[in-house]
């Protein structure tokens, strides 16, 4: 059976993920976003609960009030109203860097058990199968960020043991690893899927599940999961969105459904 | 300079003794700017950034010329590499990323890599910054803390003695023995190309809006030439001195071109054209006989970029995006 983008309930899981990402974004956070699913979901805390979000991207924009949709970090309509329209150094140095981001959104094609992105290339090196776009600024975001954000759909392919590449480095090989690199300690990754939303165990640094899309049980996050996945103590069922959540996400950020219509049909079977 | 065989090829110049950089008008047109500055084999430092002020008309030069063997050096490269590749210009790309966003992966890119005919030297964004601001700086390398515990960094340490450090190098930082930081080297490019919004005939060059990667690339680079919409005087320049972004030591040659950025944006003048960078796409998903047909309509078979613009915008599609982007700014 395969359901239609918009649930019969009246929201899309793509709909979910980014409000259920925005949900991670606190305000005051200094965010560092590239443009899509992420800007939707930092745009969307701004507009409900948390009014403080600064947004940073990374083609040099500082503090914009972004207009509804920009396509790239390129586009006017993510400078919009910016403090300032900077340098790569500006933001990538002078604030990433140097210590004054909270939050950065991250993506790729693999993330692994330890939090490990790949936005390189899909088999090892010697063995490419597929190039990848490359690092851009991810590498920079998750050697530099505290907290990453990932949103992703659930499959077993991007779920693997270990990533054919790490680009942007999570926990690497586990507990002190990130230490014993030179990377700061303080950092955690929370992944908006789909099925779930997966967080590092703080003393394993493995990915785990916190919560639950609703209606997916444990064995569906597993069945999609290419390492073993354990469930946080008190996981719990993502709640649904509102139908104020609703209206400002399809109203006032994608009116016209610049991302969200991209929702591909998700098989039942996989719940 | 630590560089590698593809950064010091048969076109690397000295930093010093510009005597260009010193002539006082540098207006040239772009035929003229590409044929003088840019040879076979050159490292190109490459302006721009997605669908931002890349700088078409100047990389539409240099397909027209059909100079090869080029080291493609930025941070974000985009439509304008793409297309240099598809026309089988590009041998090394020294870069953060490639792609377009929303518009999909630099198709040509991707099989040249996948296909073995192109090599990478993968870096994150910073990375390659740091690169460029150790070459702006005049000093040999730079540190920086990202790419640790990546696969960005070089598999098997390169750091023996006498043996070169390859593209990055781990060391512990003198000034607090057991803390890692990775040590990049100076990128001087043999020539860059950029758009910018304005400049004079001395080569004063104005950048509004995001600036990129540009101004440390532009600093590091032997030669540079600046394509811009608008050409102003001297006197304007020295009227608002702040607002100089590049100071004319830095540039080479100056080229006025309107719409030169077309089909990506520039901040104030106008927004980027989707149906053009779409059809681009088109075609370098295609695969090679498209990308040919593409370059050879749009390009090869135009005698300058206004003969392009006019066959593939025309003034009606140019004011709508100079409206889309007085719109927004």
């Amino acid at each position: 059976m395969v359901e239609s983008a918009a649930r019969s309930d009246g929201y899309s899981h793509q709909e979910l993920m980014v409000i259920e990402a925005a949900r991670h974004v606190r305000d005051g956070d200094v965010v560092f976003v590239g443009t899509g699913l992420p800007l939707l979901a930092t745009t969307f805390a701004q507009r409900t609960h948390a009014p403080n979000v600064v947004c940073v991207i990374e083609s040099g924009v500082i503090a914009p009030r972004v207009r509804p949709t920009p396509i790239s970090v390129s586009d006017p309509k993510v400078m919009y109203q910016a403090v300032r329209l900077g340098s790569l150094r500006d933001v990538l140095g002078c604030l990433l860097q140097r210590g004054l981001i909270d939050l950065g959104f991250l993506g790729g094609a693999q993330i692994d058990r330890y939090g490990n992105i790949n936005s390189t290339q899909i088999g090892v090196p010697g063995a490419m199968q597929r190039r990848l776009p490359g690092s851009g600024g991810g590498n920079d975001m998750a050697s530099h960020c505290p907290r990453l954000l990932v949103i992703t759909r659930h499959e077993r392919r991007r779920f693997p043991e270990r990533c054919d590449f790490i680009t942007s480095p999570g926990f690497l090989d586990g507990p002190g690893a990130r230490r014993r690199a030179g990377l700061k300690d303080e950092f955690a990754v929370t992944v908006v899927t789909d099925l779930a939303v997966l967080e590092n165990d703080p003393v394993t640094c493995a990915l785990r599940v916190a919560q639950l899309m609703p209606g997916v049980t444990l064995d569906g996050v597993r069945a999609e999961t290419g390492f073993p996945i354990e469930a946080a103590p008190q996981a719990r069922e993502v709640a649904p969105p509102t139908p104020t959540d609703l209206r400002v996400l399809r109203q006032e950020l994608d009116p016209a459904r610049v991302y969200l219509k991209e929702e591909e049909p998700v098989s039942g079977s996989r719940r | 300079m630590p560089a590698t065989p593809a950064e010091s090829g048969p076109a690397s110049l000295p930093m010093t003794a510009q005597p260009a950089t010193r002539s006082t008008d540098k207006l040239m047109t772009a035929q003229e700017a590409v044929a003088r500055y840019v040879r076979p084999g050159s490292v190109l430092g490459m302006g721009g950034q997605n669908i931002g002020r890349c700088p078409m008309a100047l990389t539409h030069e240099i397909i027209r010329q059909r100079i090869g063997g080029l080291t493609v050096a930025g941070c974000n490269l985009s439509i304008a590499m793409d297309q240099l590749v598809g026309a089988g210009l590009v041998s090394r790309c020294i870069c953060g990323s490639g792609n377009l966003e929303r518009f999909g992966t630099t198709f040509c890119w991707r099989r040249a890599i996948e296909e073995g005919t192109l090599q990478v030297d993968d870096y994150s964004h910073l990375a390659m910054v740091t690169r460029f601001l150790a070459g702006e700086m005049g000093v040999p390398f730079m540190p920086t803390r990202s790419l640790l515990g990546s696969d960005l960094l070089p598999r098997v340490p390169e750091s023996s003695p006498g043996a070169r450090a390859g593209k990055a190098l781990v060391v512990d930082n003198p000034w607090a023995p057991g803390e890692p930081v990775v040590l990049v080297p100076a990128l001087e490019p043999d020539v860059s190309i950029v758009h910018v919004q304005r400049a004079d005939r001395m080569g004063n060059l104005v950048i509004e809006g995001f600036s990129t990667h540009e101004p440390e690339m532009i600093r590091a680079s032997r030669r540079v030439i600046a394509s811009c919409e608008e050409l102003v005087s001297t006197d304007e320049i020295r009227a608002h001195p702040e607002q100089t972004s590049i100071p004319f030591l830095h540039v080479s040659a100056v080229v006025v071109q309107r719409f030169g950025a077309y089909p990506t944006s520039v901040h104030r003048y106008y927004d980027y054209d989707a149906a053009q960078v779409s059809a681009y796409q088109a075609a370098a998903r295609a695969g090679a006989p498209a990308v040919a047909e593409y370059l050879n309509e749009r390009v090869w078979g135009c005698a300058g970029f206004d003969d392009h613009l006019a066959r593939t915008a025309g003034p009606d599609t140019l004011e709508g995006l100079r409206q889309a982007m007085q719109a927004i700014v």
